[in-house]
């Protein structure tokens, strides 16, 4: 249970920076699929 | 008459030194006559030639070694005064005395790097008088404050070694460490001037197209790659320092007989590979903000670097890295016999030496290969269809962040097994722990496969988190093991108790850090192509051009086996000067 718990947690963690990160860096998530 | 006292003279020179140094050290344009002179033009005639001597490879060489042994002399002075400092906290004499050992190490290599640094300054005045009159115009006062700090550096060097057992305790330590700050802001100081001319002739500033001197010294100094270079170099400094100095503990392992003197050298050795790693873990990521910068101020000289055959280099690079990865792995590995428990951790052993060699290997995959007209033909190009995909920057950035993930999870199972933990919630901490490993893992993975699928800019911003991710385990994990170990029952740690075959690895760590310096600094001053100064003063000698792969290999192991030969030179003396001759019979 708390394994579980533990991964949900630092996943939502991961997450948020990531996405944090990303837009800070002008680069928000979802505007990332323009043609190559 | 007025008498003044030896020491109010002093207080005086330092004060009038203090208030105007920085006057002369930031020196504005307007002291140049107010006259915009562009930099000078050298013809090939202008460039003075003596017999055969190669000039470039003269001066190359002796920077280079002028390099080796600055970065050594800076770095251990650095983490002497930390370990002092540990000594002083914990109350344990062994690190003060191990903190001592390491700057005799450093006395018998201060006097070398002045002799090198006196030659290469020589052999530039001779060989390239109008480049260096020119840095002398740009950088007019800074050159003498360079040669006031390094006058310091000397004194202040001196005192702090010399001075260690008449300050050693009580109020007095703190006096004693306080000299050490001042060695080492020195030190810096030094080192940041240095970097301030080298970065100065790759993206100039403070000047305009032509060269004539518009700003400040200041702005000469601040050039675009000046803070990267920074970085890099008191990273990669720190790392280096930790490698020499963990070789000279090999060595006295080796060479020791007693038990007790084995167990101290066993402990410094530690120590050193634990200094070492904990430079090396930042110091890709500096490197890949120095690169970053260069492509921002130079796309055409990021692609020199990374896009034309310099690239190969990079290819080298990272079997270097691999090599003192697997050699500070192996190190930790081994030193699991330490203690009684480490025997439980051996299991895990295998499966981080897997992650780390995969690392190792797409790290090494280049994205197209070099191939004969035949092999091309079997292969219908020079990208391999599956290995292809693993020469880009997500798959090495990928690679990299998870060797350095499990590189501290070797150190954390050492720490881990002479420690066992007390509190109730123990079982959970670890399995918070493990969970951290898992997602920080994952999302380092999949950031990697992110750039696969986005534009080049998100490619390069997916880097980012992976970074971040790197540093979250490590730090949480740390942060979560001070919180369950306290109060944790303590193993004894057999200090000594290691084969002999663990120390070579320790050989490894500064004879690759070295030759990988090398090319480094090959790679990087080759980057300005046929320029003195990139874009402002070209170089007309008979010798520029970027040097072939061949001729710089043979160029920079022949300056690391001569850096290695002043290294054992220096391990022989420290050990010559601890030894004592016995007292013929009779004179007792």
């Amino acid at each position: 249970m708390v394994f579980i718990v533990a991964l949900a947690v630092w996943a939502a963690a991961f997450y948020v920076m990531d996405r944090y990160i990303m837009s800070a860096q002008g680069l928000p998530v979802g505007a990332d699929m323009m043609p190559l | 008459m007025i008498r003044i006292k030896p020491k109010t003279a002093l207080i005086a020179t330092f004060a009038v030194a203090v208030l105007f140094l920085p006057e002369i050290a930031l020196a504005t344009g307007a002291d140049t006559g107010g006259v915009l002179e562009g930099a000078p033009q050298p013809t090939r005639a202008d460039y003075p030639q003596i017999g055969g001597i190669s000039a470039r490879t003269l001066a190359w060489g002796l920077a280079q070694m002028h390099l080796f042994l600055a970065a050594f002399v800076l770095a251990v002075p650095l983490f002497s005064i930390a370990t002092e400092f540990m000594g002083v906290v914990s109350r344990d004499d062994r690190y003060d005395n191990m903190a001592r050992e390491f700057m005799k190490i450093t006395m018998a290599a201060y006097s070398l790097t002045a002799l090198v640094g006196g030659g290469l300054a020589l052999a530039l005045f001779l060989f390239y008088p109008h480049l260096m009159g020119y840095m002398m115009k740009v950088f007019r006062g800074q050159t003498l404050i360079y040669a006031a700090l390094f006058g310091l550096e000397s004194i202040t060097l001196y005192v702090y070694f010399y001075s260690w057992d008449a300050l050693r305790h009580g109020n007095r330590k703190w006096v004693h460490m306080s000299i050490g700050l001042l060695l080492n802001t020195v030190g810096l100081s030094l080192m940041f001037i240095a970097n301030a001319w080298t970065s100065f002739m790759m993206s100039p500033a403070g000047v305009d197209a032509a060269g004539a001197i518009t700003g400040s010294v200041w702005e000469a100094t601040r050039n675009p790659l000046w803070n990267p270079l920074n970085l890099h170099r008191f990273l990669a400094n720190i790392a280096y320092g930790g490698a020499i100095v963990g070789g000279y503990s090999a060595y006295m392992f080796l060479a020791e007989k007693k038990a007790e003197t084995k167990a101290h050298y066993d402990w410094m050795g530690y120590t050193s590979n634990f200094i070492a790693i904990l430079g090396f873990l930042p110091l890709p990521f500096a490197g890949y903000w120095l690169m970053a910068e260069i492509y921002s101020y130079s796309q055409q000289m990021g692609i020199t670097a990374m896009g034309g055959i310099l690239a190969w280099l990079f290819i080298i690079q990272a079997v270097l890295i691999g090599t003192i990865m697997l050699a500070a792995n192996y190190y930790l590995w081994s030193g699991l016999m330490r203690t009684d428990r480490g025997a439980q951790y051996t299991k895990y052993v295998k499966y981080i030496a897997f992650v780390i060699v995969c690392g190792f290997l797409v790290w090494v995959t280049p994205h197209s290969l070099i191939l004969s007209a035949q092999e091309l033909q079997v292969l219908g190009g020079t990208h391999h269809r599956l290995l292809g995909p693993l020469g880009i920057m997500p798959a090495k950035n990928t690679a990299v962040n998870l060797m350095l993930v499990f590189t501290f999870l070797s150190f954390q199972m050492f720490y881990r097994s002479s420690r066992v933990p007390t509190v109730s919630w123990a079982r959970a901490g670890n399995t918070v722990i493990i969970a951290l490993y898992i997602v920080g893992c994952m999302n380092i993975v999949g950031a990697g496969i992110y750039g696969y699928i986005t534009p080049t800019v998100y490619k390069v911003g997916a880097s980012v988190p992976q970074v971040v991710s790197t540093l979250m385990i490590i730090l949480g994990s740390v942060l979560i093991d001070s919180f369950m170990l306290r109060g944790a029952k303590s193993e004894k740690i057999h200090w000594g108790r290691m084969h002999e075959r663990s120390q070579y690895a320790l050989f490894v760590l500064p004879v690759a850090f070295t030759w990988l310096m090398g090319l480094m600094g090959y790679i990087r001053s080759s980057l300005r192509t046929h320029w003195h100064i990139y874009t402002i003063m070209k170089d007309n000698s008979p010798e520029a051009y970027i040097p072939t792969i061949g001729q710089a290999g043979n160029t920079i192991t022949a300056v690391t086996l001569a850096f290695m030969a002043v290294m054992v030179f220096v391990f022989w003396l420290s050990r010559l000067g601890a030894t004592k001759q016995a007292a013929p019979a009779g004179q007792e």
